[in-house]
């Protein structure tokens, strides 16, 4: 029985990265807007995350193991390039959208224009946060960061795509009937 | 203002994030339906909130050449695990083909093997054809047409698999002489999915003659054949057209192991209603595909037959 309950752990657990995939995919596009390297990010975090599989104890922690693994990939990654990359020079897909697209398709660059603006840290607790509900406990475990600066990046980056956001969408009411509706 | 001094930033965050405890939060919750500030705030961060997932919920596919899911890990893995295996060869292959220069008899390095894969008898007939020992120039230029020849003699997806299993008859007394380390270490994992009898056939001559070449190089291998699909017709009592051969190999080679995927086990009793029944000495896997996987991450040898 032992067996058996080890090969059934064995195929939840591939099922499991299977469906974690595009969740992660999701989180590393919204922290480097690059598509390619969101990518290679995943692959990377799988990776790693097969070949380490004995060391997550507890599968209810395997969403806060994955995005572990994702950010300390994402931070090597950062590290070995030191940076370069002007946030000004990342393109946006969204970014340039003619007026003649629709409303939601403007509301979703904004948005990802802004929190591509945002510093580092405080993209990835935001997108934590609002992506996959994470609590700041788990937030802080991902990032290994303390409780207290999950909460300050959180509120400075709120506070920041607000500045950012909220005025043009009141210029723009057709805008804010599209958020109404999403909601 | 006194409440939104109360209430700082943070706290509102929390509020929205639903990081406060319930009791904190129903308390707040009057407060902040009461104060049309405070409540402003608190709808311009649920609207943040929602914006952020709306801008992710469909983000760009990633570039086509990186789009074809896990299956392109496995496969960057895969070509990896064959490129480095196919480099290792060429190095083995160039530093024995140099030898026979300094051999009296060029006879002994083309004496044929009566019991090696047919692959073994193409490389010795083609090079027995040659009417003088080759020269370092013509080896070089030979060595492609021979990889060739032996892929669809052993129907080998990979070109180390036919190399390897021509390596011992020609080169037995070449290797020899070579020192191989007695602690050296070979994993093979062999993959069979299909149920064609000349092409198991051919396979199972393919991993004899691996299996004999390990053997007479004295390298401490260890060969997993692992079935799924149709090719687990190889190892089920009712339908293997090889089981004597199967049980005699497994007799004659302790490093060798047959392993059945569970999988494809469970999806015939599912869908076709069969009990599958393997012959003595095979074992089962969870599944073949991660069995594979967990094979080439361990850096064992891949090959597809």
């Amino acid at each position: 029985m032992d067996l058996l309950d080890f090969f059934t752990r064995s195929r939840e657990a591939q099922r499991a990265l299977q469906q974690a995939r595009a969740r992660l995919y999701r989180v590393a596009y919204a922290w480097c807007h690059n598509a390619a390297l969101a990518d290679d990010l995943v692959q990377e975090t799988l990776s790693k995350a097969l070949k380490h599989s004995a060391q997550l104890r507890d599968p209810k922690a395997r969403d806060a193991w994955l995005f572990t693994i994702l950010a300390n990939c994402f931070r090597d990654h950062f590290r070995k390039t030191r940076e370069m990359d002007d946030i000004d020079e990342i393109e946006i897909s969204d970014e340039a959208t003619p007026e003649t697209e629709s409303s939601r398709a403007e509301i979703v660059g904004m948005v990802r224009t802004a929190i591509a603006r945002l510093p580092k840290g405080q993209r990835q607790v935001v997108t934590l946060v609002d992506l996959e509900g994470f609590s700041y406990v788990e937030v802080s475990q991902v990032l290994d960061v303390p409780i207290g600066t999950v909460m300050s990046r959180l509120c400075r980056a709120r506070n920041a795509m607000k500045t950012m956001l909220l005025p043009e969408m009141q210029q723009n009411p057709e805008i804010t009937r599209s958020i109404r509706r999403i909601k | 203002m006194n409440q939104e001094k109360r209430y700082s930033d943070e706290f509102l965050n929390a509020f929205v994030d639903n990081q406060i405890a319930a009791e904190e939060k129903s308390r707040a919750y009057v407060e902040i339906q009461r104060d049309e500030a405070l409540n402003r705030q608190v709808c311009e961060l649920r609207k943040l909130h929602d914006l952020v997932q709306l801008a992710y919920r469909e983000p760009p596919a990633p570039p086509a050449h990186a789009a074809s899911g896990p299956d392109s890990g496995r496969a960057r893995l895969r070509f990896g695990v064959a490129a480095s295996f196919l480099l290792a060869l060429g190095i083995v292959l160039g530093t024995q083909i140099r030898i026979p220069e300094s051999a009296t008899t060029p006879q002994t390095v083309l004496t044929p093997d009566p019991v090696a894969p047919r692959a073994v008898a193409n490389v010795s007939s083609r090079q027995s054809a040659l009417p003088t020992r080759p020269s370092k120039a013509e080896v070089a230029v030979a060595s492609e047409p021979v990889q060739t020849a032996v892929a669809p003699t052993a129907n080998l997806q990979q070109a180390p698999a036919g190399t390897t299993a021509a390596a011992p008859a020609e080169l037995a007394p070449i290797a020899a002489q070579r020192e191989i380390p007695a602690n050296a270490q070979t994993k093979v994992l062999i993959h069979l999915a299909r149920d064609d009898a000349t092409q198991l056939s051919q396979a199972l001559d393919d991993i004899e003659g691996v299996l004999k070449h390990y053997r007479n190089i004295h390298l401490n291998a260890h060969v997993e054949v692992v079935v799924n699909g149709k090719g687990l017709e190889l190892v089920r009592t009712d339908t293997s057209l090889f089981a004597g051969r199967i049980q005699r190999l497994q007799r004659e080679y302790d490093n060798l192991t047959f392993a059945a995927c569970q999988n494809t086990i469970d999806r015939l009793a599912r869908e076709q209603g069969i009990i599958v029944r393997l012959l003595p000495g095979v074992i089962t896997i969870d599944s073949g595909m991660a069995e594979i996987m967990r094979r080439q991450n361990q850096g064992w040898a891949y090959l597809q037959v």
